[in-house]
This record gives C-alpha cells, sequence and structure tokens, in this order.
C-alpha cells in the first residue's frame, strides 16, 4: 500500500523551495502529518489554553512553521522514536508558553486568575488530545481501508467483499449496536462457498484494516517496534478511559 | 436436538453507502473506539457459539473440492475422479458423511483437512466444526467401512466421539453416526445397554 499522496498544505504562507531539497521529503512527510494531526493539535491547544481559542490556528501555524519546521525538530522527533505523540504535545505546549512569555515581557502580567484559567487541568487536556488522536489514526485507518477495498483496480475482484463484510459484522454492531447478520444471510450476502471461505473473508478484512492501522501509526512512529508499542499505548489508553466512563 | 428455527431478528444496519465511518469514529466514545482497535487481533473467534449450527450445515452442504482442493492440484484431481467414480456423486461433505459406502481415500482427505485447521492457530475455521468433522470422518470409516482412519488410541477417539456428539447444535443425522461409531469402538451392539 502506498501512502496517501499530499495534498494542498494548510500551510499556504510555507515557503516549501526555501527550505531546500534535502529536507523536501522530510518536510512534506510533517506537512502530512501535520494535516492530518491538526485537529488533535487544536484540541489540546484550545484544551491547555483555553483564552486562546480565537488564535488557535494561527498559532498551530506559526507553531508549524516555526518550531517544527526550522528547528530540526524532526531530528529531534525521530531521536523520541515511539514517543512522538508526546513529543509533539509537549513542543506545542513549551511553544505557546514561550509565546505567552514574551508577549507578558511586551505587556502587563496577567492575573491570577487568568493564569488559572490558562493551565487548567494538564492531565484533561492530554486526555482530550490523546483520544482525539486515536479518533484520527482510526478514522483515517478506515477511510484507507475502504478505499482500498472499493478501489476498482484491484486485482483481487472479491475486495469490496472484505469491507462489506468487516462493516456488517463489526463496524455495524460497534457503532450502530447493530445486530450482526446472521451467518445464513452472509452466505447468501457474499456467495460464500464454505465456512472457510466465510472465515478467510473476514480474517482477511480484519488483516486489511490491521494493514492500514499499521501504516497509519508507522507514518509517525517509525519503525515496527515503535509501531506495535503505539498501538499497545492507544488501547490501554483507550481501555482505561472506556473503565472510567 | 433438533435445531430450532432461530428467531427472527431485526437487522439495523445502515445502507452501503449511508455508513459514514470517520463521522462514526469521531462522535463515538472510547469504549467503541477501543471495541474497534480489539477487532484488529487475530485471535478474537470470528463467530459467535450460537452460529455453530449454521456453520455446520454449511460445512456439510459445502463442495468437498472447494476446501480439499486447497491442498494440492494432484490431490484435488484425485479428489475429483474419486467423488466421481463408481457413480457415487459425492458432491458434498454430507454426501460423504452419509453414504452408505464412501470413498476411504476421501474421508482421510477430510480428516487431514479438519486436523489441518485443527492444528492451524490462524485457521478460521471454528474449532467446534473442525473437530466435529475430523471425528465424523473417523465415524464414517469404522461404521460404513469397518476401517480405522486415525491412529488414535480407543480411550482417546471414544472421548472425542462422545464430545461431539454432545454438541447442542449438531444435528441428528451426524449425532447418531457417531454414537453408532462409539457403540462399535466399545464392542457394544446398538441397544445392547450398559
Amino acid at each position: 500500500m502506498k501512502p496517501e499522496p499530499v495534498q494542498s498544505s494548510i500551510f499556504p504562507r510555507t515557503d516549501w523551495a526555501g527550505l531546500g531539497q534535502a529536507a523536501n521529503a522530510d518536510t512534506a512527510r510533517l506537512d502530512q502529518l501535520i494535516r492530518q494531526y491538526w485537529q488533535p493539535l487544536r484540541i489540546f491547544l484550545i484544551a491547555t489554553f483555553p483564552s486562546l481559542k480565537n488564535d488557535a490556528d494561527t498559532l498551530l501555524q506559526d507553531f508549524a512553521e516555526d518550531k517544527i519546521l526550522k528547528d530540526g525538530w524532526l531530528r529531534k522527533a525521530d531521536q523520541n522514536r515511539g514517543r512522538f505523540r508526546d513529543f509533539l504535545k509537549m513542543s506545542l505546549r513549551n511553544f505557546v508558553l514561550d509565546r505567552l512569555n514574551r508577549a507578558d515581557a511586551k505587556n502587563p502580567p496577567l492575573s491570577l486568575d487568568e493564569l488559572e484559567q490558562e493551565f487548567p487541568q494538564p492531565e484533561n487536556s492530554a486526555e482530550e488530545f490523546d483520544l482525539a488522536w486515536a479518533r484520527t489514526v482510526l478514522a483515517e485507518t478506515l477511510r484507507r481501508m475502504e478505499a482500498d477495498c472499493k478501489n476498482p483496480a484491484a486485482d483481487q475482484p472479491r475486495r469490496s467483499h472484505f469491507w462489506e463484510m468487516f462493516r456488517l459484522r463489526l463496524l455495524e454492531p460497534v457503532f450502530n449496536d447493530a445486530e450482526p447478520p446472521a451467518y445464513d444471510q452472509l452466505i447468501e450476502q457474499f456467495h460464500l462457498k464454505s465456512p472457510t471461505d466465510a472465515s478467510n473473508t473476514l480474517l482477511s478484512a480484519k488483516r486489511i484494516f490491521k494493514t492500514h492501522l499499521n501504516q497509519v501509526i508507522k507514518e509517525y512512529a517509525g519503525q515496527d517496534a515503535a509501531t506495535a508499542a503505539e498501538i499497545q499505548a492507544l488501547e490501554h489508553f483507550l481501555n482505561r478511559l472506556a473503565n472510567r466512563d | 436436538m433438533q435445531d430450532s428455527p432461530p428467531p427472527a431478528v431485526t437487522v439495523k444496519t445502515t445502507d452501503m453507502s449511508e455508513f459514514d465511518s470517520s463521522s462514526a469514529v469521531f462522535k463515538s466514545r472510547a469504549n467503541k473506539l477501543a471495541a474497534l482497535l480489539a477487532t484488529g487481533e487475530e485471535r478474537t473467534r470470528l463467530w459467535r457459539p450460537d452460529e455453530l449450527a449454521a456453520i455446520f450445515r454449511h460445512q456439510m452442504a459445502a463442495p468437498m473440492l472447494v476446501d480439499l482442493g486447497g491442498f494440492d492440484a494432484r490431490t484435488a484431481n484425485k479428489i475429483k475422479t474419486l467423488s466421481e467414480a463408481q457413480g457415487l456423486l459425492l458432491k458434498s461433505f454430507a454426501d460423504l458423511l452419509h453414504h452408505p459406502a464412501p470413498v476411504k481415500e476421501l474421508l482421510e482427505l477430510a480428516k487431514d483437512f479438519a486436523k489441518a485447521n485443527l492444528d492451524h492457530p490462524e485457521s478460521g475455521l471454528p474449532g467446534e466444526i473442525a473437530a466435529t468433522l475430523y471425528y465424523a470422518s473417523i465415524a464414517a470409516a469404522l461404521v460404513r467401512l469397518d476401517a480405522r482412519i486415525s491412529q488414535l488410541p480407543d480411550a482417546d477417539l471414544q472421548r472425542g466421539l462422545k464430545w461431539t456428539m454432545n454438541q447442542a447444535w449438531l444435528d441428528e443425522e451426524t449425532k447418531a453416526l457417531l454414537a453408532t461409531a462409539a457403540e462399535k469402538l466399545s464392542g457394544k451392539p446398538k441397544g445392547a445397554g450398559a
């Protein structure tokens, strides 16, 4: 599976040509990543600094251009493989604090009340960020899986069955509390020749999901080991949150 | 136990075009996201226990060539030849297991197919179905051909036959075949009592 092509940038002010040939691959990769995870970053920024809500998009854009793309940030992030999410979060927080400190130097300091509002619940904002991040990862995984299965150029004529089977047996029951269709109904709908055929169809669907999940995470986590660790971390996080709900 | 017809179920699904996975994910709480993430685990059971009767019916009705033909081209040819030999016209596993004079080699192939699925950690075929096909093949050879196609010790074979015939979802015809094989193995004629 090929990575998704980089579409138009969300950073129109970025001068990609000026960043040099050597950095092109890295910057394009970062651009794509940040575009993909813009929403979790925005949620984290607003949850951590509620009073900056109206400036969130501008701050994020500045963060991407001034901090991430021009500060050897990617090299630092690469050294922290497996903790990309935390590194990104911490970098954004430090960037905004730095901006606030600079603003403080020019303007009168904030009142104590205002300061308290600025830093409400670091843990909560981190959780909101992680939850939004998990949602982004899963939505992107499903989007790619659906596109892959429905790709008319795919050499497997029954590939669209994988998505449909996955949707009916797993997605609809999970998200819509739908009753999974009876086995007999599946035989008819998908022209399944035997239970092995049925099981292989469902197993293939699960494998395609897993492959795309790995790919989406690998794009920011790096090596296979870090990707596996990140999947485990997301599982632990979601289960912890689910048990608390 | 006779299979009772499944209760009428209203299937709450959306049309293919209506399901928006992205929207579903972004509206969902952590428990649903955790459940989705867990679906990637291959070790999770594919089918529910209440689907075993339907799955076994499907297995029995499945053309042997579909499953057994997967071994290799030579075996596939052999199956085709054997199943068409002597006017037996054995198409499905049910045809084979309930035939009065099945072909021993086909029973062996059916047993091997079942065993391969039982032993394979990534096989999607439920263990109960593979085990039933395994013991039913051995039972058919014992009952119809007076032949042993398994090297299992008698005690293990008896245990396996009894476990299989006690499966609630199993059809009466296969249960009777397994029961006859168990009696034959114990040397007691049918209806002789304990």
